[in-house]
């Protein structure tokens, strides 16, 4: 088997008509995308919707992809613009001065912090608790960063924020889900 | 490790919360989304034309559909005096006179009378014509059969009402037109002036003239040249840089002109997908 192509290669191969550059880009990152898309807005509906939003506008720009641009910050840029689009039409998230009050529980010690005696199952389960009530700045920061694999450069650039803002923003989701597993 | 620290997270594979959110269920989308997403995929493909590129077709066509109008309608404003140039002694050399053998010497004498209108010997012309050339005297009768020739060639037979436009009343065709085309029937002379000085195959001749007619007015049909100003203003904004447009659709917003402004950021979303709306802009898309 040859070197596989990078995702670069593959989108400018699209662009250039090969469509089974597209089924294997597609093949690569309708996972990592879908749930995004799923954790981000919470609604299996609207994460439907939207994926399949992302990919049609994706078909839609591939000529003015560049290679310079990293092919994951493009894809999930395009999806974060539409799940903006979907917040904004919604209530807005709580602040974050919550987070506040979540960091005074998190002083106390290691050892006293109940998750180490919380079951896998358990586990999980208040992570996605905790993922559903982050505030939507820090979701989408968290997991574009975990999902995502980017850094704080790259979701500094999708979400339009400095990098400490990105980087406060993680720190917020982080204490936020370790007071779930603290409560 | 300070629950205040981010660095956690930054780490290869997010550390221990990383490792945690891997362990959540890993939902994968259906295989319906799967199917929709690879058939337009496909079929951006196989279209051969990608979706930006309709668009610019759609403006590239409009402004080609124009020039050819104009082009066309320009033409057949211009028939009329290159026809007539065309019936001028300079055109004449052009023509070589064919005279019967048996023509009687007196003809031969009215020959250089009759260099206008070659046709009638070169191109051996129907009976019908040689008829109504024989029954008219007068030279400016001789082109009549030519007409009439023309006027056969077109895919639709006109009714008696000679002077009535071509085209059938559903075609819009603006009001220019419709003058061209009366002047172009109105110098018949000129045109059959013309067909005489090629020579050849005036019934072609006539039928290439009724399509060109029916190209003009089917371009200024469609293509007319009162496009909508907003349609021709977002074409103008998509050649924009994506910052050049964004500051426009602001300058359009401190205009007053709001739903301008609207419509421009939609295309901007539509065409830079990729790209975030400044949250001054945002409140235009609700």
């Amino acid at each position: 088997m040859g070197s596989e192509k990078t995702d670069e290669e593959l989108m400018l191969a699209y662009a250039g008509g090969d469509l089974l550059a597209f089924e294997m880009l597609y093949r690569r990152h309708r996972g990592t995308l879908y749930r995004f898309l799923l954790r981000t807005l919470r609604h299996r509906a609207d994460a439907d919707e939207l994926f399949q939003d992302t990919w049609s506008r994706l078909v839609a720009a591939r000529e003015r992809y560049r290679a310079e641009a990293k092919f994951t910050t493009f894809l999930l840029q395009i999806a974060h613009n539409l799940v903006v689009d979907r917040f904004r039409r919604l209530k807005p998230q709580a602040s974050d001065e919550e987070a506040e009050a979540v960091f005074r529980q998190l002083d106390a010690p290691e050892g006293e912090q109940p998750e180490r005696v919380l079951t896998e199952f358990e586990q999980r389960r208040r992570l996605q608790i905790a993922l559903e009530e982050l505030p939507e700045e820090q979701r989408v920061a968290f997991l574009l960063r975990i999902e995502g694999g980017l850094g704080l450069d790259e979701i500094g650039e999708i979400t339009g924020a400095g990098r400490e803002t990105v980087k406060s923003r993680l720190r917020y989701a982080l204490a936020r889900i370790r007071a779930r597993f603290a409560s | 490790m300070s629950a205040r620290d981010p660095d956690d997270l930054l780490r290869d594979g997010g550390g221990e919360i990383g490792d945690l959110y891997r362990r959540l269920p890993r939902y994968e989308p259906p295989r319906r989304l799967d199917r929709a997403v690879l058939n337009e995929a496909a079929r951006a493909v196989h279209s051969g034309r990608p979706p930006r590129r309709q668009r610019w077709i759609l403006g590239v066509g409009s402004a080609a559909g124009l020039v050819l109008a104009a082009g066309l309608a320009w033409r057949i404003g211009h028939e009329p005096m290159s026809a007539n140039d065309a019936a001028a002694p300079a055109e004449v050399p052009r023509v070589v006179p064919v005279q019967p053998i048996d023509e009687p010497a007196r003809s031969r004498r009215e020959m250089p009378a009759r260099d206008a209108a070659p046709p009638s010997a070169a191109a051996a012309p129907p009976p019908e014509q040689q008829r109504a050339a024989a029954a008219g005297g007068d030279r400016s009768d001789q082109p009549k059969p030519l007409r009439k020739q023309r006027a056969e060639s077109k895919p639709a037979p006109q009714p008696p009402q000679a002077q009535a436009p071509p085209l059938p009343a559903a075609s819009p065709a603006p009001k220019a037109f419709p003058a061209n085309e009366h002047e172009a029937e109105q110098a018949p002379d000129a045109d059959k002036a013309k067909d005489a000085s090629a020579g050849i195959a005036p019934a072609a001749r006539g039928a290439a003239a009724a399509e060109k007619r029916a190209a003009a007015a089917n371009a200024l049909g469609r293509a007319s040249p009162t496009l909508p100003s907003s349609s021709v203003e977002l074409q103008r904004d998509m050649q924009l840089a994506p910052s050049d447009w964004l500051a426009h659709i602001r300058d359009l917003m401190q205009q007053g002109r709001r739903q301008q402004a609207t419509e421009s950021l939609r295309l901007f979303v539509r065409t830079h997908p990729d790209r975030r709306v400044p949250p001054d802009l945002r409140e235009l898309l609700d």
